[in-house]
């Protein structure tokens, strides 16, 4: 049985890599793939696998930030800097994460969390990022509209504050496969960066859906957040329904500043940010560095790829709410402390986020040709 | 203007390792166990030398029924000499020993 599971995170681990290679170097992914049936135990085939996944992330690193870093340094100035930067904004988010995640790890480990703490973080941004894969693909294959897909999260959102777990008299949690899952933080970030695309009634309507559902949970943390990313976007558009949902979002946030919230800090999870700089100040170095990564695809984006300005707005807004919420109140620090919800709530948001930035195809295609000269291969050699 | 670097260890180890192997072709898992690194420092490496053509990689059919087929490496010509100017190095505890048994 655990044979079997290490095999099968092993076959999870190698597809993500594949996912993040160069499209140049996705032939790798194939090969590190077929050594997989060489492995002697499933120990062997997690091992192996897990060092393709960091040879991949390398790579991605590489390939993504700091050869187009290197190549736009020659400039003097930051605007043109970020510019002229071949970014793939979804990709660039997933390294975010990917970042974020890991400096958690590393805080959680010089904290003295149990092993299995950081055992579920780590599987939640797999199980993000094979979301994030899944949604991408259903997307693609069953072109369901926006409207539907924020209704349903809306409907979801409402069905958890009615029938969820409670504790302290908040119903925020579902139980699900021995896990107690938060759907808002998985939800509600895509929910509002959904809608920053659409401008559909529907999902509007979702968003207001969720905005109930929040007051009545009640969950001032995801309330504020939800408050925060509408007046975004109200100041972007200024039209009826925005402003109507905005309205509605004030109304929910003041409604649960009315209401007792009364749960008590959980370690690991809640107020890390002040409490691991007690810690270790590497240890407060790491949640800072992995809470500022998370801001980084939006305001990166934001200022490369202007097209696509409420996206990035809206993202950044969403996680900078969830953040602060995190740093004012016993709320789940995300993606550095413990909890799977905001782990896979971060990966799957980027769904919201463009692929590529507009009238990237033809800088990426000089990045490609460009990533494999002598010198760069060189260093990588030097450095093995 | 290019600026020669050494090589890793690593990358040295794994040079020994294909120029051993000369006509003979060699597969990642393999050489991760017989040079002691892990996946993770192997594929960046072998990504390196095939992109600077001093491998080879072809896709060969399954030894065994029900198995995958697999990407096999060797070096090429530039490659064996790369090998040739790069031997492995020797660990400063190795070349204690050695100095002391001379």
């Amino acid at each position: 049985m655990t044979r079997m599971f290490l095999f099968a995170l092993a076959v999870v681990a190698l597809t993500v890599a594949a996912w993040l290679l160069p499209k140049s170097r996705r032939h790798w992914a194939a090969a590190m793939r077929a050594e997989l049936a060489e492995a002697e135990s499933g120990r062997a085939a997690a091992g192996f696998a897990f060092g393709c996944l960091s040879a991949a992330a390398g790579e991605a690193m590489r390939f993504n930030i700091l050869e187009p870093l290197a190549r736009a340094g020659k400039g003097s100035r930051l605007m043109p800097l970020i510019a002229d930067l071949p970014i793939r904004p979804r990709f660039l988010a997933m390294v975010a994460a990917l970042i974020a995640t890991g400096l958690g790890l590393a805080y959680l480990a010089m904290a003295g969390a149990p092993a299995r703490l950081m055992a579920v973080n780590a599987l939640a941004l797999l199980i993000g990022f094979a979301g994030l894969a899944l949604a991408l693909a259903a997307a693609r294959a069953a072109r369901v509209s926006a409207g539907v897909v924020s209704l349903a999260l809306g409907a979801a959102l409402l069905a958890t504050s009615l029938f969820g777990l409670s504790v302290e008299g908040a119903s925020r949690w579902v139980a699900l496969a021995g896990f107690v899952l938060q759907p808002s933080l998985i939800f509600v970030p895509l929910l509002l960066v959904y809608c920053a695309r659409g401008r559909d009634d529907l999902s509007i309507a979702g968003v207001m859906l969720a905005v109930v559902a929040m007051a009545l949970q009640p969950d001032r943390a995801m309330a504020g957040v939800m408050l925060a990313a509408l007046a975004v976007l109200a100041a972007h558009r200024r039209d009826a329904r925005t402003l109507a949902a905005l309205t509605l979002a004030a109304l929910g946030f003041a409604w649960t500043l009315m209401q007792a919230d009364q749960l008590p800090a959980m370690p690991y999870v809640d107020k890390i940010v002040y409490s691991s700089f007690g810690v270790h100040p590497l240890a407060g170095l790491a949640v800072a560095a992995g809470l500022t990564w998370m801001l980084v695809p939006a305001v990166v984006g934001r200022l490369a790829d202007p097209a696509h300005g409420e996206a990035y707005l809206v993202f950044g807004a969403v996680w900078l709410a969830v953040i602060a919420a995190a740093m004012l109140g016993n709320y789940p620090t995300p993606l550095v402390g413990y909890g799977a919800s905001a782990i896979i709530g971060y990966a799957v948001s980027l769904i919201g986020l463009p692929a590529r930035r507009a009238h990237a195809a033809e800088r990426e295609g000089s990045a490609a040709a460009a990533s494999d000269t002598p010198e760069t291969s060189l260093r990588v050699l030097a450095a093995g | 203007m290019t600026r020669a670097r050494t090589l890793s260890p690593s990358a040295r180890d794994i040079l020994a390792i294909m120029a051993e192997a000369g006509e003979g072709w060699s597969h990642g898992y393999d050489l991760c166990r017989r040079a002691g690194i892990k996946s993770g420092t192997l594929y960046p490496l072998l990504m390196r030398l095939e992109a600077l053509g001093h491998l080879e990689a072809e896709w060969q059919p399954p030894a065994e029924a029900g198995r995958p087929p697999r990407h096999a490496y060797r070096l090429t010509a530039s490659g064996r000499e790369l090998a040739r100017d790069n031997p492995p190095a020797i660990t400063a505890q190795a070349a204690t020993l050695k100095r002391s048994r001379a």
